[in-house]
């Protein structure tokens, strides 16, 4: 086998520049094709952002109506902590609702002076986990005693719910299907150049090579075919994200774009060794349906 | 080390192109398989290197039953069969002495003795001084030299030769005629299917005739026609 690896690597480079138009239209292809993909992931993942980011602001608002002293306020903070799903319970009591309801619509009016008993209920803003959960939590709260009213924008939260939902399930049906059609593409563009070497394939049978032995060099230049494709696709992927989500900061600052380097840099090294195993699977079936029409 | 027993051959779509052929061929003979266009001649080699598949009968090819050889047996027996062409199927990009290596890669042989043996290979058949030529650069003579040459590289015991001289000129098919009967001489085993009537009758070797199909004459010291 290692006294053979020479020869396959040399085979596949004669292979590759001899047959520089085909592996640079293969490579194109594999390029063309992850960077479709990558978008179409990247596209994805940031509306999955968008809309995890948007539902995960949401929370739940709590209101107990009578009087409560601080330690029954602690008890009940406790109690929706201890509800699955729950992230952060914060506590606003009674009068701080009436010093925050002051300070912000009060300068004017010597409110104290006008109301008697402070009207605002005992708050508690209860963040939950993933906004999945949201509705099911509310539920467990309203089923709490000393809990009068609660309320949160459910429909709301449902609608995003499902956006999420059919992003997610729509996305990765998209992008099976994507991987599918670039597959397709470069087992067919793959196929040029082994078809190309047809003749070579029946004599190396003919004297008596293996069918392993045949396929590897074809193999090899698969691999080289799709790691060449999939950096050429790295690279314009990485160039055009930074250039649009650049832009697009600037122009509205608001929406949450996936900056986080770890994520992006998985997403480049799954399409590098996408690009790979595109090329090399590419090459296996193209190669073992020539070996099978040969004797 | 050659025997048909009963072979019958018919392609999948319909045409039967050989008929109860029996031949048996000893070590170290060299026989001419003679006939008209259409007779079988290229079938029946094919048959021998497994290129081709009986549709009845045994090929026993050095004690072993081609016809029910395993597939992945089958890049072995071809081994020890050189076959040569009558359109030589050198691969055009690569060297002649490139062309000859190929079939001792192929086994994965060490480099040196690759070396060794295509030289030795390539003295024999009188192109040492044209290793570094192309394909395109060779007469027709020194393409079919050259593919005996990668047929015999391997030291096979067989070696099956269809249409050697087709495309050669008289002096020069009576050179390759001559180098395969040296081949013979080293104890191989030399099936040449021909048309060339001049050379079977000259050489008075061993004759096998087939006719649509069937073996119509097999005569020791033969001529070309009875």
């Amino acid at each position: 086998m290692f006294s053979n690896l020479e020869f396959f690597l040399v085979e596949a480079f004669r292979s590759f520049y001899r047959g520089a138009l085909m592996s640079l239209v293969a490579v194109g292809t594999i390029s063309v094709s992850l960077v479709i993909f990558g978008l179409f992931v990247l596209l994805v993942l940031n509306l999955g952002n968008v809309v995890g980011t948007v539902s995960s602001k949401m929370d739940i608002a709590a209101f107990v109506e009578k009087d409560i002293s601080l330690e029954q306020a602690g008890q009940l903070q406790l109690a929706l902590t201890k509800i699955p799903g729950v992230e952060r319970v914060e506590y606003i009591s009674k009068t701080e609702a009436w010093r925050k309801f002051k300070s912000e619509f009060g300068e004017k009016l010597e409110l104290d002076d006008v109301v008697v008993n402070n009207p605002l209920p005992e708050t508690f803003n209860i963040k939950v986990r993933t906004p999945d959960t949201l509705s099911s939590v509310a539920k467990q709260i309203a089923n709490i005693e000393a809990i009068d009213e609660v309320r949160y924008s459910g429909k709301y939260v449902d609608q995003m719910r499902t956006l999420m939902d059919a992003i997610r399930i729509g996305g990765a049906a998209l992008v099976i299907l994507i991987s599918f059609a670039t597959l397709l593409i470069v087992v067919n563009t793959i196929r040029l150049t082994v078809i190309a070497r047809e003749t070579d394939i029946y004599i190396m049978k003919l004297v008596g090579a293996t069918d392993t032995f045949v396929k590897w060099p074809f193999l090899i230049e698969g691999v080289m075919l799709g790691v060449l494709g999939g950096l050429i696709a790295f690279l314009v992927l990485k160039l055009s994200y930074d250039a649009i989500s650049f832009r697009l900061v600037q122009a509205l600052p608001f929406v949450p774009l996936i900056g986080d380097q770890r994520i992006l840099t998985l997403v480049y090294i799954v399409m590098v060794l996408g690009g790979t195993a595109l090329g090399m699977l590419g090459a296996h079936i193209s190669v073992s349906k020539v070996l099978k029409t040969e004797v | 080390m050659i025997e048909l027993i009963n072979v019958a051959k018919s392609y999948p779509n319909g045409i039967d192109v050989l008929f109860n052929i029996n031949i048996n061929i000893g070590k170290e003979e060299f026989v001419f398989l003679v006939g008209p266009s259409g007779a079988g001649k290229t079938t029946l080699m094919k048959l021998l290197y497994r290129d081709e598949t009986p549709s009845a009968g045994k090929v026993i090819v050095d004690k072993v039953n081609v016809a029910d050889l395993d597939v992945k047996q089958i890049p072995y027996l071809r081994r020890n069969i050189g076959v040569i062409f009558q359109d030589y199927k050198l691969l055009p990009r690569r060297t002649v002495f490139e062309n000859v290596a190929f079939a001792l890669r192929v086994t994965g042989a060490p480099r040196s003795t690759i070396r060794r043996k295509v030289m030795q290979a390539l003295e024999l058949v009188g192109m040492l001084g044209r290793a570094n030529a192309f394909p395109d650069e060779l007469s027709g003579g020194e393409k079919q030299r050259a593919c005996i040459a990668r047929a015999i590289v391997n030291n096979p015991p067989i070696l099956l030769a269809d249409e050697p001289t087709g495309n050669l000129d008289p002096t020069t098919s009576w050179d390759i005629i001559q180098l395969l009967d040296k081949i013979n001489k080293r104890n191989t085993t030399v099936v040449v299917a021909t048309h060339n009537k001049s050379i079977v009758d000259d050489m008075k070797r061993r004759v096998i005739a087939l006719e649509n199909g069937r073996v119509v004459r097999d005569q020791q010291l033969g001529g070309y026609s009875q």
